[in-house]
């Protein structure tokens, strides 16, 4: 039993302790043998930067919502209950399914509709054990694993999922990609899967993850093979077709591109490879990504156009080729000067006009954008690329590629010249005409007089978009105006 | 003083001067390009030069980025064109895109890793090979900060480096160690007065319009 002295002592006693302990933390300070509660560390904040998708953010986000977003809360709240009931009698008719893919699908329901965009639930069945088979062949025999590592080491470690260094989805992400580059083995690993995996992981898990990975790597609809392949076989008939559709409809910009040395190249390798991640705000791309899954690759290119016209009146005004850059990798994923709605409006409506113009679908895929080897099929990685070792020499299709693209400068620089002298004749005439890029652009498609009014209509709806947009608070009513 | 134009280079031509010395400085413009093992921290080299900043993550380059930093050396003004590259083998082959016509480069390993070591020693050869004759190129033994877990020493770099006459620095992005420095350096090799390199193929005719120098570089 415990006398009264001997309880006091010990109350002594604790609170003696509890004093000594917190005067040596303070001694120890800063050092690292000082234990932390996590809530003690102002990273704690994270919880007021983060939004909903996990994304952390410079400052903390606003306390309060605004009235634009309790609406659209709102309004995600109905479709909820549209889309539960829309599954629930899965597949809907696709105009109906159409329709709401580009009023945008609801977070909650993602994960459930991007699998069944992409076949994921019906891969997995059909592909049982395949996954554990292959990671387990990855474990013995990737050749990418310290890229994988490297790479995934810095994937969206502003993301709560991807923060702390072999968290779940980090040993997840980890895992897909390795797994992979076993899977189908003639692509292996390229930058950029990385980036299209973490997304995918944000909503799915591991083994889903991998299959709707394989679905957008081979599957024809979006075909990414072509684009990560030695050789970048889609990437090249992807931007010659944007350059064309530039030339054709937008050729102010594209002069003022080729002016100041702005190739193609440069700004949309990143667009097309992770579909616009990092390069607009998350949320918009996931908007991107849910039209990208339902109508396949095409979106791509409209999304490319649908960017630049957006903001063709700032790009313009920018002398400058890094200032072009910056405003094109930088800025627009901080802050795309227009909400996600407006964009993606914008979007179906490039879409329609390409159409419209027969400017939608790029020249046919050939037969070295697809997987020829089967997948699955296990191939043991020759010497060279065992130890990492770099070949001595190019391959055919590297040095293919470094000739189309030396082609593509010269032409470029060609270009130039021409555009210069053209420039200065110009001048003279636009001052009699409509100024800024109207008159272009009814020039180019002068002998199309359909399609060159109805581009008009698309420059009419955009100017009342871009007045409500350059302020970002502006009310709702002025966008309905139009 | 009366400079001359550069004419020709790449980005030469895009030294606007005042004729016959209303300006005070000369001015030139380089391009340079930065080569190197994936995730040695070519971004990050970048990064702290034009924005003196350090992200432990930094993301990983797609294709390629693009900024620039302007700075003084004595009376010149001496813009960098910089050309960030991704290091992934996979993307080998759209570096000539980005060296092709550069006046400078600047290949990056880690001290920490033997391979990028030799994948630096590869990528020097090529731009022996393919590059301007003329191009100027440093090599930068980079994450220096983490010189106690090195593995490539620094004498061996030093003489490969004066083997094969290129500058050599051991960097740190990350603590800003030589960062400046190795930036300073080439542009002091730079020639700036002479019109004779004319390897660029990515011409801009029109330089003295757009490409104006800033005149309060040395703020």
């Amino acid at each position: 039993m415990m006398t009264d002295g001997d309880q006091q002592e010990a109350l002594i006693k604790r609170a003696e302790d509890e004093r000594e302990d917190i005067f040596r933390r303070y001694d120890l300070g800063l050092d690292p043998n000082n234990v932390v509660d996590p809530w003690e560390n102002p990273k704690f904040e994270i919880y007021h930067i983060t939004d909903k998708y996990g994304f952390m953010h410079d400052s903390r986000l606003p306390n309060t919502r605004d009235s634009q977003e309790v609406q659209r809360n709102k309004i995600e709240l109905e479709r909820d209950k549209k889309w539960m009931k829309m599954l629930s009698h899965w597949p809907p008719a696709p105009e109906k399914l159409h329709k709401r893919v580009y009023k945008g699908i609801p977070d909650k329901v993602r994960w459930s509709v991007w699998k069944l965009l992409l076949n994921v639930d019906q891969a997995m069945a059909t592909h049982k054990g395949v996954y554990t088979r292959m990671l387990q062949l990855a474990k013995k025999y990737s050749t990418e694993t310290r890229q994988i590592d490297a790479d995934v080491n810095r994937q969206f470690r502003d993301n709560l999922a991807y923060r702390e260094r072999y968290s779940v989805k980090q040993c997840s992400l980890f895992n897909v990609l390795n797994a992979y580059s076993i899977y189908n083995s003639e692509l292996g690993y390229c930058q950029g899967m990385a980036c299209v995996a973490g997304v995918l992981l944000l909503y799915m898990h591991e083994e889903e993850a991998f299959w709707a990975l394989n679905a957008l790597i081979t599957d024809k609809k979006y075909g990414m093979h072509g684009l990560f392949i030695e050789g970048f076989p889609k990437l090249t008939r992807f931007i010659d077709h944007h350059d064309r559709i530039l030339s054709k409809i937008m050729r102010k910009l594209h002069k003022h591109f080729t002016k100041h040395n702005v190739d193609a190249l440069l700004y949309a390798i990143k667009w097309f490879f992770v579909v616009f991640v990092e390069r607009v705000p998350f949320s918009l791309s996931l908007r991107v990504w849910d039209i990208f899954l339902l109508d396949g690759d095409r979106v791509i290119l409209s999304m490319a156009i649908t960017i630049l016209y957006l903001h063709k009146d700032e790009l313009l005004r920018l002398k400058d080729m890094d200032a072009i850059i910056e405003y094109l990798q930088v800025k627009l994923h901080k802050n795309f000067g227009y909400n996600d709605d407006d964009a993606v409006q914008a979007l179906e409506r490039v879409m329609k006009k390409l159409k419209d113009l027969k400017l939608d679908q790029p020249p046919p895929a050939k037969s070295n954008e697809f997987p020829t080897r089967t997948l699955g099929d296990f191939v043991e990685a020759d010497f060279e690329k065992k130890i990492g070792r770099r070949r001595n020499d190019y391959t055919d299709t590297e040095k293919q590629v470094i000739t189309d693209v030396i082609i593509r400068q010269e032409q470029n620089a060609g270009d130039v010249q021409s555009t210069m002298s053209y420039e200065t004749s110009e001048c003279a005439t636009v001052t009699l005409t409509v100024p800024e890029d109207t008159h272009s652009l009814r020039s180019s498609l002068a002998g199309t007089s359909v399609a060159s009014s109805e581009t008009m209509s698309l420059e009419d709806n955009n100017i009342h978009l871009k007045t409500a947009n350059m302020l970002q608070n502006t009310p709702q009513r002025e966008l309905l105006g139009t | 003083m009366a400079t001359t134009p550069r004419s020709g280079g790449a980005a030469g031509s895009g030294a606007a001067q005042r004729p016959n010395g209303t300006s005070q400085n000369k001015s030139c413009q380089f391009k340079l390009v930065l080569l190197g093992e994936s995730a040695v921290g070519k971004s990050s080299l970048v990064l702290r030069f034009v924005k003196g900043q350090f992200h432990e993550y930094q993301e990983s380059t797609i294709g390629a980025a693009f900024l620039t930093q302007t700075i003084c050396i004595e009376d010149t003004v001496v813009k960098f064109e910089i050309w960030d590259t991704a290091g992934q083998e996979r993307y080998h082959s759209l570096a000539p895109m980005y060296y092709r016509g550069a006046q400078a480069a600047i290949v990056v390993y880690d001290i920490q890793n033997q391979d990028s070591f030799q994948r630096a020693k590869t990528w020097v050869k090529e731009l022996h090979k393919q590059a301007s004759p003329n191009i100027v190129i440093a090599l930068a033994g980079n994450k220096a900060d983490l010189s106690n877990i090195r593995v490539v020493e620094f004498d061996e770099a030093k003489q490969y480096a004066e083997e094969n006459g290129l500058l050599f620095m051991e960097t740190s992005a990350k603590t800003g160690m030589n960062v400046n420095d190795i930036f300073l350096a080439i542009a002091k090799k730079l020639p700036k007065n002479d019109g004779a390199n004319n390897q660029g193929t990515s011409i801009r005719p029109n330089g003295n319009e757009t490409n104006r120098p800033t005149n309060n570089c040395c703020k």
